[in-house]
This record gives structure tokens, C-alpha cells and sequence, in this order.
């Protein structure tokens, strides 16, 4: 049983075996081809259809049948002729190049021998079989090189598999052909006809291996694409994200970012032109790699040149003053500036020391919030020390003993500057608030900044001196705001969370429970 | 390959002027030019006309018109056109002039202790 198709050649319909089809097809490929380099080339070939048409035609009528096989294609292609018998007598008027090979009607031809891999013969994928019938040496001998090869650091099986990439495979019999350096005329087709290679058994490997390979490349792509989505997904809300930020920045969305640290470093003058510097650099690539991903996976057009180059300078754009900037604000960080002040306390045997969210409300909020001072009284506003971070921890407090009977609280106030008197102006931009209320000191959170003034390192360092003999009670806050390691180590004896006790001795701070022992000692 | 390449050039002068031999004697489709070729042993396979075919209509040599067939697609019958006729008398002559160049040489060729007293007549 053969499949049979149904061409309309020269305008008539014949119909014709599939094989018989395919030889036909590729003699009028080839017969085009080589009349292409004829002005008259349609007009040629046409005569030439409507001839073979005719001969079909006339076959058919004779041999009393319905179908044309591969062998009257043969016996019309025979009678038409090859391209090789075309050659010989289409050489005139070129001046007729007469050393050429002119064997009439047709001459063993000077084909070029391309190199496939030859899966017919396969071991793995045909790359041995296919470099054998390039280079006309038998199979074994360049097998036996490769199994070599294998043995020099495994080098052959890298070798094979970038072979196995690079070398097409030989698919249509035209390569097939090309592959053994064969004629693709009519005379290749017919040897091709009597040598029914694609019935040839593979072995059990190359089968394995054809099969595996079809699985990886497809499987394989399928997961570089899923891979290609995920990088541009990510890539795209990331962009996204970086634009609502710069929007944010620019005070369009949300005026206060510009407060929170570290954003608080940066000079209020230079904040629009970092903003954006900042999105190009960071957006740039981001941009890029969407774009570089989509067109690996998904086209193979070219990248355009001209949109690299406009990508590259407008992120060199803005780089260049980021970098300038951040130049300029860390140089703004080189000198320190330091001023204490002492304050008495009232005196009390025992001291209860806490850190309040309440905000103490102080004349720079009453202008950074528009709060009437007279109308907040009694009032209070929390400040979400634990919610946010608004700035590095800038407030620490020590205990040190006393020289006499009074209490003080000693409050150093840091900070860096340009200048030492840049330092200076930014020591006296902060604020620090603490009430006594009896024996209760209630310390805030953080120290405050005027309105506008900038992060540069402000800090508030606390010594509480006491006699000797005070006790103090720490809230559970402190285990955050004490230098050194006094809160844990006390936190550790007590063997309760919400506070610490801690007593001073003539040796300086102690934790209440150790001087107890110590005592009863 | 000298011969080789003689007897092609040889050849393709020769076909293009019993082409033109063959047509002149009526109009004629190219498949029976081809049958004529074949039985004159010059052509070997078909393809080889066509091309020639069409080189000479568009030299001017040839004209053609399309005559329904009975038995498949039109055919095109060919003609001689007055510039075709006028050239094929020229070539007339110049085979007249080769022929006595070949059967002078050959003659020359058999004797060739006597070639001052060989005498042919010029056509």
C-alpha cells in the first residue's frame, strides 16, 4: 500500500505516488535552481512542466493506469534530462569556458561534501558516521579515535557533545547526499532510490540516545522558558516597585520618607536629583534584563543597537551623580563635634527608670505637626518606637557613682559634620527629653531633630550619677539603651522579664541580688 | 577532455542550426523537434531544448503561438520569423564553407605528398 497525492502540473491533474512525488519535487527544485541564473528562468521552466505534463499524461494513457510511480518519473526525468546534461550545453555564449569538465551527457560531478551527523547510522548520534563520510574513512577507524579521545581526560565527550550541537543532522535526502558527497541530481536520486537507507536499523543506543536527546531539548526548553517568565516576572514587579518608590521619594506620594533613616542623611536640596539618579541606575538593568530575557526566549531578532547604546548612557547619566552626591554627603561625616550637659536631679534613695513611647511634646513638634502648644495640654503622643525604625539608636544611658549625695544626669550630645563647626550647629540641632516625676524617671525613646536638620551621626550619650547605697529599678526597655552588659547579666539573677534591680556599691554598679549575697557573705 | 570538449562545441553549433533547419520546414511543437533531433542522433535529452528554444524567440529568431491539444495542455508551436529566416541562410552559407573546409583538410590529410594539385569546387 503506498500513499498517493494529487498534483496539478502544467495544468493538468495527475495523480501520483508519495515517492514518486518527493523525486519529482526535488528534480524541478533542482531544475529551477539551475535555471535561476536565466533571465527567461519561468518561461523555461514552464515549458519544461507543461512537457513533463504531457509525458505524464501520455504514460498514462498508454500503460491504461491511474497513477504516476517513481519509475515513469524516472524514465520522464531520463528523458528530460539532468542538470548535469543541461550544463553541458548552457555554457555557450559565456565564451564557452572550455577547460571545464564538459562529459557529455553528463559528467561525475565536482560536489561539494557537506558535513551532517548520519543518525542511520548511528552509534549515539552520528557524529563518528558523519565526520567518516566526510573525510572517507571508514566509521571504525574514526570510532576508534573517539573511544581514544574519551580516554584523555574524558576531552572526546566534550568533543562529542559540542559536535553533537553544532553539526546538523542530515534530514532530507538531499543532505543525505550532500552528506556522502553525492550528486543531488537525478542519478544521486535514483542511487538514493536503491539504497534504502532510512530502513536501515539503528542500534539499541542511538535510539536511546535520539530519544533522550528529543526529551531533554524539549523538556529543556520548556524550563528555560519557565525560567525566562519567572526572571522577567521578577524583573518587571521589581521595576515596578522601584518606580513607586522614586515616586514616593520625589514627596509625591508620601511626604514623610524623607524623615526615616537613611533616607534622613540625604541633604533636602539634593533629594529630587537622587531620586532619580537612583531609579536609573537601579532601573537600567532591570529594564535590560527584561528586555535581553524576552528576546533570548522568545525571538531572535537582533537586539537593537542603538536602544543598548541609549540604555548605557542615560544609566551612565545617572550614575555619574550619584556618585557625586554620595561624595558629598559622606564628606559630610568627617568631623565630630561633642557638648555635655549636666542637670541636677531631685534626690531619692530609690530611682524607677522607664523609657516611654509617649513622645514628650516639645516646641519643635508644634511646629513640624501644627500643633497649637495651648490647646495639647494634657495630651500626649506616642511615638511607635517598636513599630518603626526611624534612625539608628542614638540615645544610651551609664550609671557611675557619685562623688557627693546629689543625683545628676549627665547628657553628652554628639554629632558629625563638615566642619567641626558644622558638627557643632548639627550637636545643637538635637533635642533629648527626660521628666523627672518623683523618684520616676521616664527617659525618651530617641532624640529629636529639628525640623529639616539631617542625619549625621547624632547621638545623646546619658551617665545618671548617683551616691552609693541608691537603688534603681530598670524597665524591661533599658536592656536596649545600657552600654555594656550589666542589664543582661542582672535580667539573668532576677529571673524576671519586665524589669531588673540594680544597686550602687562602693565598686560602682552592681546587680541588687550579687551585692545582697555579696553583704551576707 | 580535449575531445571531449570539441565535440561539444561542436555540438551546440550544429543543434541550434538544424533547430532552426527543422522549424523552417513548417511550424512545429517541441516535442517533435525533439523526435526529429533524436532520430538525427544529435540530442541526447529534452531539457537541453527548451532553454535553447527559448534563447532564439528572444533573439528574434523564433516566434511561437499557443494550439490547443486534444490530449493535454496547449502546446506551443513554433515558427520561423524573417530574421530567423535570413539568419538561417546565412548559417546556410557558413555550413557550405565549413563542409568544404572538412573535405578539403580530409583530402589534404589522405594525400599529403600531392595537396598542391587537389582541386574541389567551391560551393
Amino acid at each position: 500500500m503506498k500513499k498517493t497525492l494529487n498534483i496539478n502540473i502544467g495544468n493538468s491533474i495527475i495523480y501520483i505516488e508519495e515517492d514518486a512525488y518527493e523525486m519529482l519535487t526535488a528534480y524541478l527544485n533542482e531544475v529551477k535552481h539551475y535555471f535561476s541564473r536565466n533571465a527567461d528562468d519561468f518561461e523555461i521552466v514552464t515549458d519544461i512542466e507543461n512537457r513533463i505534463a504531457e509525458m505524464f499524461g501520455e504514460i498514462l494513457r498508454e500503460q491504461q493506469k491511474q497513477l504516476i510511480s517513481i519509475f515513469d518519473v524516472q524514465a520522464v526525468i531520463r528523458q528530460m534530462g539532468s542538470v548535469s546534461d543541461f550544463e553541458s550545453s548552457e555554457n555557450e555564449g559565456t565564451g564557452g569556458s572550455s577547460t571545464e569538465d564538459f562529459g557529455y551527457p553528463g559528467h561525475p560531478g565536482n560536489t561539494m561534501k557537506k558535513l551532517y551527523r548520519d543518525s542511520d547510522h548511528a552509534m549515539i548520534a552520528g557524529v563518528c558516521s558523519g565526520l567518516a563520510h566526510y573525510l572517507d574513512l571508514d566509521v571504525r577507524w574514526v570510532r576508534l579515535v573517539a573511544l581514544f579521545t574519551v580516554f584523555i581526560a574524558g576531552s572526546g565527550i566534550l568533543a562529542y557533545v559540542i559536535l553533537w550541537i553544532m553539526i546538523p543532522k542530515a534530514e532530507t535526502r538531499t543532505e543525505k547526499m550532500n552528506m556522502r558527497g553525492q550528486e543531488t541530481n537525478l542519478r544521486g536520486f535514483a542511487n538514493s532510490h536503491l539504497e534504502p537507507w532510512a530502513m536501515q536499523s539503528k542500534s539499541f543506543l542511538a535510539e536511546f540516545f535520539d530519544v533522550t536527546g528529543n526529551f531533554i531539548s524539549g523538556t529543556g526548553m520548556a524550563i528555560f522558558k519557565a525560567v525566562a517568565i519567572f526572571i522577567i516576572a521578577a524583573a518587571s514587579f521589581f521595576l515596578i516597585g522601584l518606580f513607586i518608590a522614586m515616586v514616593a521619594f520625589m514627596g509625591i506620594w508620601d511626604a514623610d520618607v524623607a524623615n526615616y533613616f537613611p533616607f534622613s542623611v540625604i541633604n533636602q536640596e539634593y533629594f529630587t536629583v537622587l531620586t532619580v539618579s537612583a531609579f536609573l541606575v537601579g532601573g537600567i538593568p532591570l529594564l535590560a534584563l527584561i528586555l535581553f530575557t524576552v528576546r533570548v526566549a522568545f525571538s531572535n531578532r537582533e537586539v537593537n543597537k542603538t536602544l543598548s547604546f541609549v540604555l548605557l548612557i542615560v544609566w551612565l547619566a545617572g550614575l555619574a551623580p550619584l556618585i557625586i552626591y554620595i561624595t558629598k554627603i559622606s564628606s559630610e561625616f568627617k568631623e565630630g563635634a561633642e557638648f555635655s550637659q549636666v542637670s541636677e536631679l531631685q534626690v531619692y534613695p530609690h530611682y524607677t527608670l522607664i523609657i516611654d513611647r509617649t513622645r514628650f511634646f516639645s516646641r519643635e513638634d508644634s511646629l513640624s505637626y501644627s500643633i497649637d502648644a495651648e490647646n495639647y495640654k494634657g495630651k500626649r503622643i506616642l511615638a511607635d518606637i517598636d513599630d518603626e525604625f526611624k534612625a539608628p539608636r542614638n540615645v544610651s544611658l551609664w550609671i557611675e557613682k557619685s562623688t557627693g549625695d546629689r543625683v545628676s544626669l549627665v547628657q553628652n550630645f554628639r554629632s558629625r559634620g563638615k566642619t567641626f563647626q558644622n558638627a557643632l550647629k548639627n550637636v545643637q540641632a538635637i533635642h533629648y527629653d527626660y521628666l523627672q516625676k518623683d523618684s520616676l524617671v521616664n527617659f525618651s525613646p530617641m532624640v529629636q531633630l529639628s525640623k529639616d536638620a539631617r542625619w549625621r551621626g547624632q547621638e545623646v550619650a546619658l551617665t545618671l550619677k548617683v551616691p552609693v547605697g541608691t537603688r534603681i529599678t530598670l524597665s524591661t526597655e533599658f536592656q536596649r539603651y545600657m552600654s555594656g552588659n550589666i542589664y543582661w547579666e542582672c535580667a539573668e539573677q532576677d529571673r524576671h522579664f519586665d524589669y531588673t534591680e540594680l544597686i550602687m556599691t562602693e565598686d560602682g554598679i552592681k546587680c541588687r541580688n550579687e551585692a545582697v549575697s555579696d553583704g551576707a557573705e | 577532455m580535449i575531445a571531449e570538449n570539441t565535440q561539444t562545441q561542436m555540438r551546440k553549433g550544429i543543434l541550434e542550426y538544424c533547430v532552426l533547419l527543422i522549424i523552417s520546414r513548417g511550424q512545429i511543437y517541441a516535442s517533435d523537434i525533439i523526435a526529429e533531433l533524436k532520430s538525427a542522433r544529435l540530442l541526447v535529452v529534452e531539457g537541453t531544448l527548451y532553454p535553447l528554444l527559448t534563447r532564439l524567440k528572444n533573439n528574434g529568431l523564433l516566434s511561437y503561438h499557443w494550439v490547443e491539444s486534444t490530449s493535454g495542455p496547449p502546446r506551443k508551436y513554433y515558427v520561423l520569423t524573417q530574421e530567423g529566416k535570413a539568419i538561417l541562410h546565412q548559417l546556410d552559407a557558413t555550413w557550405q564553407e565549413l563542409v568544404y573546409a572538412i573535405e578539403t583538410s580530409k583530402k589534404v590529410a589522405d594525400n599529403p605528398s600531392d595537396n598542391n594539385t587537389v582541386k574541389v569546387d567551391k560551393p
